[in-house]
């Protein structure tokens, strides 16, 4: 056995260091550098002040992740409330025309959404939606919705009807039954679109920038004017920031689940 | 009285209303059942018992038709508020709540205080031999235990009528023994009303106080296993039942005379003539001693015996009459009298003789 | 009428979001690009707008630049997510312990990672007085700084094809990984049996098995390449810039008159992904890729 895995594990290993270790590595080098000059490995001299502009320097970041974030929420949580009810007819019920309710569901995956963003631009703009953050959450829901809609649907098939039968028979009532029943077998599914919702939303740059026309400011948004020929050091403070923020998220995302499986004990949907 | 009133229930099933389902008809049923009755609906799969089953859960919308319990009429009654109760082939313990959480559903779905609900499932599991299982999640019970939280929480709301689907067809044997034993138990001391549906006719002949038999979409026949054990209705119900030595022949006359010309014997007269079917069961077919008359009216049956086989105590064997296969019953002192490929005389008394339409 | 009409009601909210804001969209756009304007008071439908993207050589140099770093992104991201997937399926077979799952989670940082970052980190990496240029330089294998190729901002598209490589060979891994994790261990030790070694072992068993979600792997990354803007806006040059990048310059810096064309390339676009969606679809509904994974 032993022979097997040291070979494996090495590979992966190397792998590892040289393409995720590296790239973190850089950045943060970056990001501490002062006046890194070729071809200097290591940079010269040292200093916070990339990490001092970004965190406490009047740069607007707090503003911009807060931005972000009240964006991705309200985007991912007018998702859910979209995604849930269709998941349920897309799952469960055998209708005409399903397969091109489909289609148009999932359409924004293959079709960039930037073409239908620069299409609705003027609209938006007639309508006074351009410059507003209701304007970007808008513009963000059609490229995160299918996603949450398929982390549903997956979630709605594993549960058969007969659980909600069965609730029916103990006089549980329709918001009963989807309370008691329904939710708590969707939370992981839910969860899962979430997270897809939130990441997809929180990395958008073109479709914000058209939309939000400059006047909305994102992460991404803040962050492209450095990453594209800026100060190097700030750009990779903002570059770590935003990774970090995304992973935390994820992992808020994840652990949040953990708990909440952990006191409610693990789902085996068992039909 | 709380007896529970079937109307004329009907339903039909379109080919589109399930994809790749054929189209089905429930034909009218009328029924009654009594209060405190275990009663079960017995039939091949496909017969239409769970239909009707979930018609009278309300799971299922009837066509046309009634359902009472006592005085008030259920028909519209969305099945939450019934308040029946049902048992499903699988256990379906909501895997996110507690044991004692699962029991205490319909009590919290009717607003029963959490404290007299918790007191109320614990007293209940108890009852189904699950103390100290409270706290603890399904997924850590094993299938029949699960079986038995089902069960209790569909008791513990003190339902009106219990419905059961082929609750113990997903245990083992051994499990499903024990699991009729308790039900039957418990039934009796709780007096609940059951309707229960099986195809197992032992499981049926077993529990009932009384049993209907479906086929293709009816209710066939009525009545306590003794009944329909010794007067099925039909060779259908005949054969469902699992009888053996169905004979078809013909009556003129007041005589029924087998279609091989083996058995005859009056029938009397108030039997129509047409075809009919002689229904032999194997154990009223008894051994004559040698020497010794049949008694007066009696059927005499002179037949080779065949292979015996012994099973459940008792032998089983085959009896060459004429062109026609017997089977017969025979305690262990009779048959091993017997030699196999010897002709032997049998009798069977005018009582067991029964005609069936066909 | 209820029962019939329950999951149109079901489906209306999302349907009426996507179709209001994205089809609308696109319809927009459509009408746009054939140079509908109520508001200057054009109203006829023209197709000058198509004419001059079709006769225009940077619509035509934009498309082969596209073509290509999405091809070679999607074969590079292909490969090595292929070697990762194949790896941590032999891990996981070597290994009882919840190993191999902890190393699937770390290569899946970089699907969590936002484009732009990925795109920076290339930046920093490749640029020619990149890191690596920094490091060969000390090595005494480059000497002076123009030793080291233009790989970021060079016109045929290096840095996005090293970004994408890098971002979605995770999730190729991602995608075959179940269909790997499919192949029993009985199938290993049979085939041990019969004497294969274990190269024969992963090329008799393991490539055929992931073949199909494979390509449909490669073939989604490819679409996705094809149709993307933030990193080659970042990573590309001015000229010609991937379609997508093509469409923005001639939306944003462009006169007035040049958004029928910018909205005309858009919908070209659409339409070839979409032929490209149909295509994964076809493929993938034919080999069940998704059975199982989903």
């Amino acid at each position: 056995m032993g022979r097997f895995i040291s070979p494996v594990k090495i590979f992966l290993t190397l792998i590892f260091l040289l393409v995720i270790g590296l790239p973190f590595l850089a950045l943060l080098l970056s990001s501490v550098s002062l006046n890194w000059q070729w071809p200097e490995v290591l940079p010269e001299a040292f200093s916070w002040r990339a990490w001092d502009y970004v965190l406490f320097g009047s740069s607007g970041t707090w503003q911009a992740i807060g931005t972000s974030l009240v964006i991705a929420l309200v985007v991912t949580a007018v998702n859910i409330v979209l995604a849930v009810p269709a998941a349920n007819a897309l799952a469960r019920y055998q209708f005409r025309g399903k397969w091109l309710m489909e289609a148009i569901i999932f359409a924004p995956i293959i079709i960039p959404p930037f073409v239908a963003v620069m299409g609705i631009h003027l609209t938006f703009l007639r309508l006074g939606l351009t410059e507003t953050i209701f304007g970007v959450v808008l513009a963000h829901l059609s490229p995160t919705l299918p996603y949450m809609v398929r982390a549903v649907v997956i979630s709605y098939n594993t549960l058969a009807v007969d659980w909600e039968n069965q609730a029916r028979m103990l006089g549980a009532g329709a918001i009963q039954r989807f309370l008691h029943v329904v939710l708590p077998h969707l939370l992981p599914g839910i969860a899962a679109g979430a997270s897809l919702s939130i990441l997809i939303s929180l990395s958008q740059y073109l479709i914000t920038f058209i939309i939000g026309s400059g006047q909305v400011i994102t992460l991404p948004i803040l962050l492209f004017p450095f990453i594209s020929g800026g100060d190097p050091a700030v750009a990779a403070a903002y570059s770590l920031m935003f990774a970090g923020l995304a992973i935390v998220t994820l992992l808020g995302m994840d652990i949040a689940l953990k708990n909440y499986y952990q006191t409610k004990k693990t789902v085996t949907g068992k039909i | 009285m709380n007896d529970l009133r079937i109307l004329h229930l009907e339903k039909k099933y379109s080919k589109t209303a399930a994809a790749g389902q054929e189209p089905f008809v429930l034909q009218p049923v009328d029924l009654t059942i009594r209060e405190a009755e275990f009663f079960t609906l017995l039939g091949p799969s496909g017969c239409g018992k769970t239909t009707l089953l979930k018609l009278v859960a309300g799971l299922l919308q009837a066509d046309s038709g009634q359902l009472w319990l006592g005085d008030s009429e259920l028909t519209a009654v969305p099945p939450e508020d019934r308040r029946f109760s049902m048992v499903f082939q699988q256990p379906l313990l909501f895997p996110h709540m507690t044991i004692e959480d699962n029991v205490a559903f319909g009590l919290k779905m009717q607003k029963v205080k959490r404290k007299k609900r918790l007191s109320l499932a614990q007293e209940m599991l108890e009852f189904v031999g699950l103390a100290g299982f409270e706290s603890r999640f399904p997924d850590g019970l094993s299938g029949g235990q699960q079986q038995r939280v089902a069960l209790a929480r569909a008791l513990v709301a003190d339902p009106r009528l219990l419905l059961m689907d082929e609750p113990f067809s997903a245990l083992d044997p051994g499990l499903r023994e024990e699991m009729r034993e308790l039900l039957s138990r418990i039934q009796k001391q709780l007096g609940v009303t059951v309707l229960f549906v099986t195809h197992d006719r032992e499981e049926a002949f077993e529990l009932s106080d009384r049993i209907g038999i479906m086929g293709n979409g009816r209710l066939l026949q009525v009545g306590t296993a003794m009944e329909l054990y010794e007067l099925p209705a039909s060779t259908q119900i005949a054969r469902f039942l699992g009888m053996k030595n169905i004979i078809p022949g013909t009556v003129h006359g007041g005589r029924f005379i087998s279609n091989e010309g083996v058995f005859e014997f009056s029938a009397g007269n108030s039997v129509k003539a047409g075809e009919w079917c002689l229904i032999l069961r194997p154990e009223a077919l008894q051994l004559l001693a040698p020497g010794t008359p049949a008694p007066a009216g009696a059927l005499l049956v002179r037949g080779e015996v065949g292979r015996m086989k012994f099973h459940h105590g008792l032998y089983q064997c085959k009896l060459h009459v004429g062109g026609a296969q017997l089977d017969c019953t025979l305690s262990r002192q009779q048959a091993e009298s017997l030699a196999a490929g010897q002709v032997y005389d049998f009798f069977v008394l005018p009582d067991d003789l029964h005609l069936v339409g066909i | 009428m209820w029962r019939k009409s329950k999951p149109y009601l079901l489906l209306l909210p999302a349907i009426a979001t996507i179709v209001l804001l994205f089809f609308g969209g696109l319809f927009d756009g459509l009408l746009k690009s054939l140079g509908y304007f109520p508001a200057i008071g054009e109203t006829r439908l023209e197709l000058t707008a198509y004419a001059e993207v079709v006769q225009s050589d940077g619509f035509w140099e934009s498309l082969e630049l596209t073509l290509r770093v999405a091809v070679l992104s999607s074969i590079l991201a292909g490969i090595l997510g292929g070697i990762l997937g194949v790896s941590l399926f032999l891990l996981n077979e070597a290994s009882k312990t919840g190993q191999a799952r902890v190393w699937h989670r770390l290569f899946q940082l970089p699907l969590t990672i936002p484009h732009l970052v990925g795109g920076y980190v290339v930046v920093l990496l490749f640029m020619q007085s990149g890191l690596l240029s920094k490091l060969l330089a000390s090595l005494g294998v480059i000497d002076e700084l123009t030793d080291f190729p233009v790989l970021v901002n060079d016109p045929f598209g290096w840095g996005i094809i090293l970004t994408y490589a890098w971002k979605e060979a995770p999730f190729v891994s991602l995608l075959i990984y179940p269909v790997l994790s499919r192949i029993q261990r009985s199938w290993r030790d049979v085939s041990r049996v019969f004497g294969a070694e274990k190269w024969n072992f992963i090329r008799e068993i393991v490539l055929p098995v992931m073949l199909p979600s494979w390509t449909i792997a490669v073939f989604i990354v490819f679409v996705f390449t094809f149709s993307a803007f933030e990193v080659p806006f970042l990573l590309g040059v001015t000229y010609p810039g991937m379609l997508p990048v093509y469409s923005y310059q001639l939306y944003t810096s462009g006169t007035f008159a040049d958004r029928p064309e910018a909205l005309a390339v858009n919908i070209i676009l659409a339409a070839l992904t979409i032929a490209l969606g149909l295509v994964i679809y076809y493929f993938s509904k034919r080999w069940q890729v998704w059975k199982g994974w989903a």
